[in-house]
């Protein structure tokens, strides 16, 4: 059988899994400062993962998503993006959030159940993270709509899961941006697990990029645990998006270390051999080889950023615990420019409860 | 912080059971290091320090259930809430003791936990002091909604706290009804004469007697029926509840066969149910699986009564307190020793000519020497 169109998912890696590199690296890589900080980022990111999980254990956090060993598809992104593109993000991009401008405080905030920690910060337009699976797909399939007709050279970019692949959403948003060519960039960060449902639960596709091509956008798989494939990946498809009008899908394939939530117990369901293989190709300890060989990084680097790290998570945990609490009416204020009367009701009567919450006020008068 | 809680663990979760300590007391531990392993409804999960210091005590052994917001471990500190902290927690594990007697189920709180109600609500109710378990959930499927708590709050507010039904008297709201909700019940009463009886007749094994006669005439009030199916099983043995007033409240327990047994073992074996009964020692089981059942209510004051059957079975006697009346004997009065009998029958399934016969043969076998 003769079909009259091919293609092929093209797969980007520049460091093996030990951190050894055999091909030519891209021209950015000259820029050593740069391939430090992406370095430090994914240590600060893991760094305040682990505490945030420390934090929910001993009653001081909600519910909260690790990044474990998903650290280098966020700090990318945050490095890649410009100052004026909109970030559209799923629950496991903490430190996407933080590089683009949003206080890290804040990250502990929204996990800890109040509205500012949905606040961006620096990039103010920039999206809270979405927690509903692949509707922040149709979101921003909508805010690149936006930018497109407003003849902007922005560019938006969303990311989701493996799980959120299986949804409608994602495929109508690929859908979209292919047909009216907006500026975005789709990033799964493929970390094999959709909770307790493995990928191959979850899909008969040989990649999740391949779905770009039914859409008829471009679809790339990156090894999601070389930081530098999944920059230059990001770098690439934001440039096209922007100087192109060309929208991509971008499948950055990593491992989730970590239990789904910290109400998961992924022990139940996986299989520890399967974890320590996956442990041994972790991002960070990879990344840091290529830059002991190439003689960027050494002992005492390390150190200095350890304590960093350390510090750094030490002020923001404290700055998160000296927040005072916020107005329950919060929960509807953010919600629209214009509050409906229905919801001014239920505003109120929210204000309500809190005094009677707080002990200002006796229920029975 | 010198106790730390458990905190909820998972999305609304109450309770937790340790699986190891990887600390042990006068241990100084860091910040974030690993306490406690232990085990939700829903994950393993490995608590670290929230602080640094010396470890004084540690709340629990491995098995134990620890419910949210109890303590788990005592840090070295100048705070001294201590023993209301502690006082509270053996508080918990009494009344979950008093539940394991009735029920028979393992130790835990599944009381508390079938109350139905939001994180939210249950925030308001412990503000306003409302006991969760004193409240009706109004909401859907019994969902206690914030209008439920508020209105309890106001109701304590006016007439002071409600007294909960506790263990056995809980036990008997439930059961009696269950009884009232479903069985159709008759009561039919007559009176045993007790010309025949020698003094120091030991009436509750009469009575016991009395039944087992009563259900080899009828067999079929020493059944279990079953509503759902409309159909009843004749049981082969007789298996005679007999009801033990005490301060806790009523109790039930069971005098196995009583129809293959003689008087001097059935009054042994009355005997060490009375004496396990009085000392709560009782296990579930002795309670469990009556096919008829007695009880004795003459023996304080009261001469008929409708007592209440509790499903599956179909038919309870009540003996009243024996008096002496003038009776016709012969066309002439004469003094006699009487036995007011009630016997209550689930007329669903007995009709009236079935119950008349088995109150006949219990009155002819109380008549007897």
């Amino acid at each position: 059988m003769r079909g009259r169109h091919r293609f092929a998912i093209p797969f980007l890696q520049y460091l093996d899994t030990h951190g050894e590199v055999d091909v030519p690296l891209p021209a950015w890589t000259s820029d050593i400062e740069r391939l430090q900080k992406l370095y430090e980022q994914m240590v600060l990111a893991r760094t305040l993962d682990q505490k945030a999980v420390a934090l929910q254990r001993t009653g001081q956090l909600g519910t909260y998503p690790s990044t474990l060993g998903q650290e280098a598809v966020g700090v990318a992104i945050g490095l890649a993006m410009q100052a004026d593109d909109v970030l559209v993000p799923y629950y496991r991009d903490a430190i996407a959030q933080i590089l683009r401008g949003m206080p890290p405080e804040n990250i502990l905030l929204f996990w800890g159940g109040e509205e500012r920690g949905s606040d961006p910060g620096g990039a103010s337009q920039d999206f809270p993270p979405c927690v509903p699976v692949a509707t922040q797909l149709s979101h921003a399939a909508g805010v690149a709509t936006a930018m497109k007709l407003r003849n902007e050279s922005r560019v938006t970019l969303v990311t989701c899961g493996d799980g959120a692949t299986s949804k409608g959403d994602f495929m109508e948003s690929l859908n979209l941006a292919g047909v009216w060519q907006l500026p975005l960039v789709v990033v799964i960060n493929n970390n094999q697990w959709a909770i307790s449902v493995p990928l191959k639960q979850q899909t008969a596709a040989q990649s999740l990029a391949q779905k770009a091509i039914a859409a008829g956008i471009d679809g790339t798989q990156v090894d999601g645990n070389d930081v530098i494939a999944v920059y230059d990946a990001v770098k690439t498809a934001l440039d096209k998006a922007r100087k192109l009008r060309q929208p991509s899908l971008i499948e950055a394939v990593s491992y989730r270390l970590s239990d789904h939530t910290t109400a998961d117990d992924a022990s139940r369901y996986r299989d520890q051999k399967e974890l320590n293989v996956h442990w041994a190709e972790e991002p960070i300890g990879r990344f840091q080889h290529f830059l002991h060989t190439r003689g960027y990084w050494d002992e005492a680097r390390e150190k200095a950023l350890q304590a960093h790290c350390r510090e750094t998570v030490d002020a923001v945990v404290a700055a998160y615990l000296a927040a005072e609490a916020e107005n329950p009416e919060a929960i509807i204020d953010y919600l629209y420019a214009f509050l409906p009367a229905a919801l001014e009701e239920q505003r109120e009567a929210i204000g309500r409860k809190a005094e009677v919450l707080n002990g200002q006020e006796n229920p029975g008068a | 912080m010198r106790y730390f809680n458990l905190p909820d663990l998972g999305e609304g979760l109450q309770e937790a059971e340790i699986i190891e300590w990887n600390v042990s007391v006068n241990d100084q531990v860091e910040v974030d290091q690993l306490l406690v392993t232990v085990e939700t409804a829903k994950a393993v999960v490995e608590i670290p320090s929230p602080q640094a210091g010396a470890v004084v005590s540690l709340f629990g052994k491995p098995g134990d259930i620890i419910h949210v917001g109890q303590p788990l471990v005592e840090f070295a500190g100048d705070d001294g809430e201590s023993t209301t902290v502690v006082g509270q927690l053996n508080t918990s594990a009494t009344e979950a003791g008093e539940d394991v007697f009735i029920i028979g189920a393992a130790t835990s709180d599944r009381g508390r936990r079938a109350v139905k109600a939001t994180p939210a609500v249950r925030a308001l109710a412990k503000t306003l002091e409302v006991n969760l378990n004193a409240v009706r959930g109004t909401g859907r499927d019994g969902l206690v909604t914030r209008e439920d708590i508020e209105r309890q709050a106001g109701i304590e507010e006016k007439l002071g706290p409600a007294t909960p039904l506790r263990g056995v008297r809980r036990f008997m709201a439930k059961s009696m009804a269950e009884s009232g909700a479903s069985v159709v019940p008759v009561t039919l009463t007559d009176d045993a004469r007790l010309a025949s009886w020698k003094k120091g007749e030991d009436t509750t094994i009469r009575l016991i007697n009395a039944i087992a006669a009563g259900c080899r005439a009828e067999p079929i009030l020493n059944s279990w029926f079953d509503a759902a199916t409309r159909s009843y099983r004749v049981r082969p043995n007789i298996d005679v509840s007999i009801a033990v007033n005490t301060p806790d409240g009523l109790f039930a327990p069971i005098l196995r066969d009583v129809g293959n047994r003689n008087r001097a073992d059935l009054r042994k074996g009355l005997n060490r149910l009375k004496k396990d009964v009085r000392a709560r020692t009782i296990p579930p089981t002795e309670m469990i699986g009556a096919t008829i059942g007695l009880s004795n209510v003459g023996t304080i004051a009261g001469r008929y009564a409708n007592p209440v059957i509790v499903p599956p079975t179909v038919a309870i006697l009540a003996a009243g307190r024996i008096r002496d009346e003038v009776c016709a004997v012969d066309k002439k009065p004469e003094i006699l020793p009487v036995m007011p009998l009630s016997l209550t029958f689930d007329h669903r399934l007995i009709t009236g000519g079935e119950a008349a016969n088995f109150l006949a043969e219990v009155i002819a076998n109380l008549e007897t020497d």
